[in-house]
């Protein structure tokens, strides 16, 4: 089998991310969650630059799709829509924080009857 | 108006500096004592105007939108004990003494949600567009909701203490319309209706609900209601 530029490097680039997140959950800057998914997604994507013809293949075959290449587009149409759902929900996440902060702030400073009065 | 001495009206505010302080004055004229506005984060002198015409203000530093002033409403009522909280469109389109009928409704009915109907009254001069809007809103909350409400989307309502105590709004924008009557059933809170009037002018048709903001509103509540 030849092997390709790509073949050593996406692994690589994965293998340098995963240590150094498990670096990082050692440290206590990440959850063993975040560990995980990051860990996943990596070997999957190395596994991918590996064998990239019989993944697609299989991913095609399972799917129902004649071609690989069809397959891989709609694997990654599909991921980055999971990724996008994702991103919107942390979005959605730190818009409830900021209502919560700001009605904190509004409901500690709020005026009341006896201090307009005085 | 016959009304208890300890009834809060909650105004929740945003840019609506040319007219809170008409709004302000009639619901003095009509014997309201306690007023409150809840300045969201207004860039006009909304919060400025409404303290000069007598209103308690409270003040969101940034804008996060009707129901999220709404719910900082609820919780200073909840934290200040208060027994009667009314929640009126700070436009002027209500009629302050519609406040009367809600309170004699909630008497009547035992309630501790009663929401002033528009569609239960006449509907002359209601403008095409907010009755087609109001009916898509209305007909998607009544998928969610036990019963049917002919104006879930009415900004016009009155809460008990039962009422204030149990609701805790999530959604920040318009839709908190939908989301208060959805929890209040939740809570197992008596929810009526009251017919009531309504005063369209050209400032209050210029705010609310459009086409963009009911997309809007209806894909919030529905990823708070899917994803909460």
């Amino acid at each position: 089998m030849e092997i390709r530029l790509f073949q050593i490097l996406i692994p690589a680039i994965g293998l340098l991310f995963v240590v150094t997140q498990i670096a990082r959950q050692a440290k206590g800057k990440v959850t063993l969650r975040e560990t995980i998914l990051v860990a996943v997604f990596w070997i999957a994507v190395s596994a991918v630059a590996i064998f990239p013809d019989r993944i697609s293949n299989f991913f095609a075959e399972l799917l129902g799709i004649k071609d690989n290449v069809n397959a891989v587009l709609f694997l990654g149409i599909v991921t980055v829509l999971y990724f996008q759902f994702l991103l919107y929900n942390r979005y959605k996440g730190q818009q409830r924080q900021l209502t919560k902060l700001t009605r904190m702030i509004a409901l500690r400073d709020a005026e009341t009857e006896e201090s307009k009065a005085s | 108006m016959n009304l208890p001495d300890d009834l809060h009206v909650l105004l929740p505010a945003y840019n609506e500096g040319p007219v809170i302080a008409d709004v302000i004055h009639t619901l003095r004229e009509a014997g309201i004592v306690h007023i409150v506005v809840v300045n969201d984060g207004s860039d006009d002198e909304t919060g400025q105007v409404a303290r000069q015409a007598g209103a308690i203000v409270v003040d969101h530093l940034v804008n996060r939108g009707a129901g999220a002033a709404v719910q900082t409403g609820i919780e200073l009522a909840r934290q200040e004990n208060w027994s009667y909280l009314a929640l009126m469109d700070a436009d002027g389109q209500h009629v302050a003494e519609d406040l009367a009928k809600l309170m004699a409704n909630l008497k009547e009915q035992e309630a501790d949600l009663v929401i002033g109907s528009r569609f239960l009254a006449s509907q002359k001069g209601m403008p095409r567009d907010r009755k087609f809007y109001n009916g898509i809103a209305n007909f998607l909350t009544n998928l969610l909701t036990k019963k049917n409400y002919s104006d879930s989307q009415s900004g016009l309502r009155l809460l008990n203490r039962k009422a204030i105590e149990h609701l805790d709004l999530q959604v920040d924008g318009f839709g908190f319309c939908s989301e208060m009557v959805v929890l209040a059933e939740r809570a197992g809170l008596k929810i009526s209706e009251t017919p009531t009037s309504v005063i369209y002018t050209k400032y209050s048709t210029s705010k609310g609900q459009d086409f963009h903001v009911g997309v809007r509103t209806a894909f919030n509540f529905l990823w708070n209601t899917l994803f909460k």
